[in-house]
């Protein structure tokens, strides 16, 4: 069981269960890429979680803002972000 | 010989695109083809894979003057171009970043430069010259090519700016979510401003927010050029966007309801384009106001006993519409579903578009889809259905569903998921749809 934080494993669900995933949430590495070798996700993936995202947490993605091209690195990237720009 | 100018009007001082903010003029992009087209390998067939649009744009006229062929193959997956480049190897690649193919040669297209030099001349292209291939993925999952001449793609650009009153004066910019290595995404966002004088922007913003900054950061009037699933994503981001003058979405069918959420959204015209491959665009339809399609000028269509036969001066032959429509007037037509989506339930006729239309028209719908397993040989084969609708459970669906369609087509069982394993162009290949049926069967035996 990897070392995560509560906003960790509560994205983690909210990815798997947003992209209907067959992984077990506790099992995605925060360091791992999310896209393409990690968890292979596509532009798609990232539309639908971006809603789910904005929805959750009130936080809006862009993908050309140079501050979060990082973003969806991996889940650890993803949640820094979240929590700088979450509005609830 | 017969030609077509590579562009409509030329003014040289007038921008053609937005790359990073900074305005790239007409007389800029004709200096930024000739360069290249003087660098191009001599070889018939080119790959290009250039991410930024107005890259893109400029290798594929400098391939154009040069009398080459753009190959625009369907998926940037690896396996499906090492299969073009084995089919096609006299080929080469054109990148912008550090892609590239196995076995081809690489030809990187410059960022663009800030001199303007040349005459000044518009080249001229012969419309018979096969500007580029487009492919089908087919049910074989082997790509099928369809060859498109520089006149077909010049007179769908024209007459699909007739339809929509584009008027060289309004110098509308264009911003679009689609690939422009896409048949639709080439047609509405290269070939369209071309052709009319336009500009676009030279990115391809994916996120409501990208749409919003993409939008915001080029001058009214301007144009979105987009997809359903797109749309649904910027009505459910609750954001303020610039106004809009014209939005046209293809790929999918767009429901009438979300239609009028973008209408609203955007202050906005929403035209659905329809077409396909073999043909291009073919009719457009305004969503909220119209369910007959109306075909683009110089098509013409014929019932014939096979089905329905598309004419148009820029074809060598009738081409056979793919799908099941019926014509209301010469030049009027209602879709009633895609061909490949006929499916027969018990000796009862039906077509899956027209129940994925039924099916998300429903209130709280989101996104669902109709899918028919493949035969087992046992008993009839029922359909499934995979719907998105958050806070809705299966019966409140069925129960709406068996007032709009036939029992037999009622789905056995209707799954509730977050979400439909929809591709790049947000269409959902029968793979996709098998997978997503698997998974929910090995999770109900693992009591997940």
């Amino acid at each position: 069981m990897p070392d995560v934080s509560p906003l960790e494993a509560e994205v983690a669900k909210l990815i798997v269960r947003t992209l209907t995933l067959k992984v077990d949430p506790a099992q995605i590495q925060p360091e791992e890429p999310l896209f393409g070798d990690g968890l292979g996700l596509d532009s798609i993936d990232a539309l639908e979680l971006s809603l789910a995202i904005s929805q959750s947490y009130g936080h809006q993605i862009r993908s050309d803002d140079p501050e979060t091209v990082a973003t969806f690195a991996s889940l650890r990237s993803l949640c820094r972000s979240i929590e700088q720009h979450r509005t609830k | 010989m017969n030609t077509a100018a590579l562009l409509g009007p030329y003014h040289a001082d007038r921008v053609l695109a937005w790359e990073n903010g900074h305005p790239i003029t007409y007389g800029h992009f004709l200096s930024d083809l000739t360069a290249l087209a003087d660098q191009l390998p001599e070889k018939p067939t080119v790959i290009n894979l250039a991410e930024d649009r107005y890259r893109f744009l400029v290798g594929f006229a400098a391939a154009l003057v040069r009398g080459q062929t753009t190959l625009l193959p369907p998926s940037r997956a690896p396996g499906v171009l090492a299969r073009i480049a084995r089919e096609y190897t006299t080929s080469y690649c054109l990148i912008d970043g550090t892609e590239h193919i196995e076995d081809l040669p690489s030809c990187q297209i410059p960022k663009h430069t800030t001199s303007q030099t040349g005459n000044g001349k518009v080249p001229q292209v012969s419309v018979d010259h096969p500007a580029l291939v487009a492919f089908t993925s087919g049910s074989t999952g082997r790509p099928h090519p369809h060859s498109k001449t520089w006149g077909s793609l010049v007179a769908i650009a024209r007459s699909t700016g007739t339809r929509l009153g584009l008027r060289t004066a309004h110098h509308a910019t264009m911003v679009a979510t689609v690939p422009h290595q896409h048949m639709y995404g080439l047609e509405t966002s290269i070939m369209l401003p071309l052709q009319h004088g336009m500009a676009f922007h030279a990115g391809r913003p994916l996120f409501p927010e990208d749409v919003r900054f993409a939008l915001a950061e080029v001058p009214p009037p301007r144009m979105l050029v987009t997809t359903p699933l797109h749309i649904r994503a910027c009505v459910t981001a609750h954001s303020q966007f610039p106004r809009v003058e014209c939005i046209l979405s293809a790929t999918a069918p767009l429901p009438t309801s979300l239609a009028q959420q973008a209408e609203t959204l955007f202050h906005t015209s929403v035209y659905e384009v329809y077409g396909f491959t073999e043909a291009g665009s073919v009719a457009t339809r305004r969503t909220v106001a119209e369910k007959a399609w109306h075909v683009l000028d110089g098509i013409t269509l014929h019932q014939e006993s096979a089905g329905c036969s598309l004419h148009a001066p820029y074809l060598r032959e009738p081409i056979l519409v793919p799908d099941l429509v019926s014509l209301q007037e010469p030049h009027r037509f209602l879709l009633h579903g895609r061909g490949t989506d006929l499916v027969n339930i018990g000796g009862h006729r039906g077509s899956l578009s027209d129940l994925n239309q039924k099916l998300n028209d429903i209130e709280g719908v989101q996104d669902g889809v109709f899918f028919l397993p493949d035969e087992t040989g046992t008993s009839v084969t029922r359909l499934v259905a995979f719907v998105v609708a958050p806070g809705k459970v299966a019966e409140h669906i069925l129960s709406a569903l068996r007032t709009v369609i036939d029992p037999m087509f009622l789905p056995r069982p209707l799954h509730l998921v977050p979400s439909l394993p929809r591709n790049e162009t947000g269409k959902l290949t029968k793979e996709a749809l098998l997978r997503l049926l698997q998974e929910l069967h090995s999770g109900e035996r693992h009591g997940t």
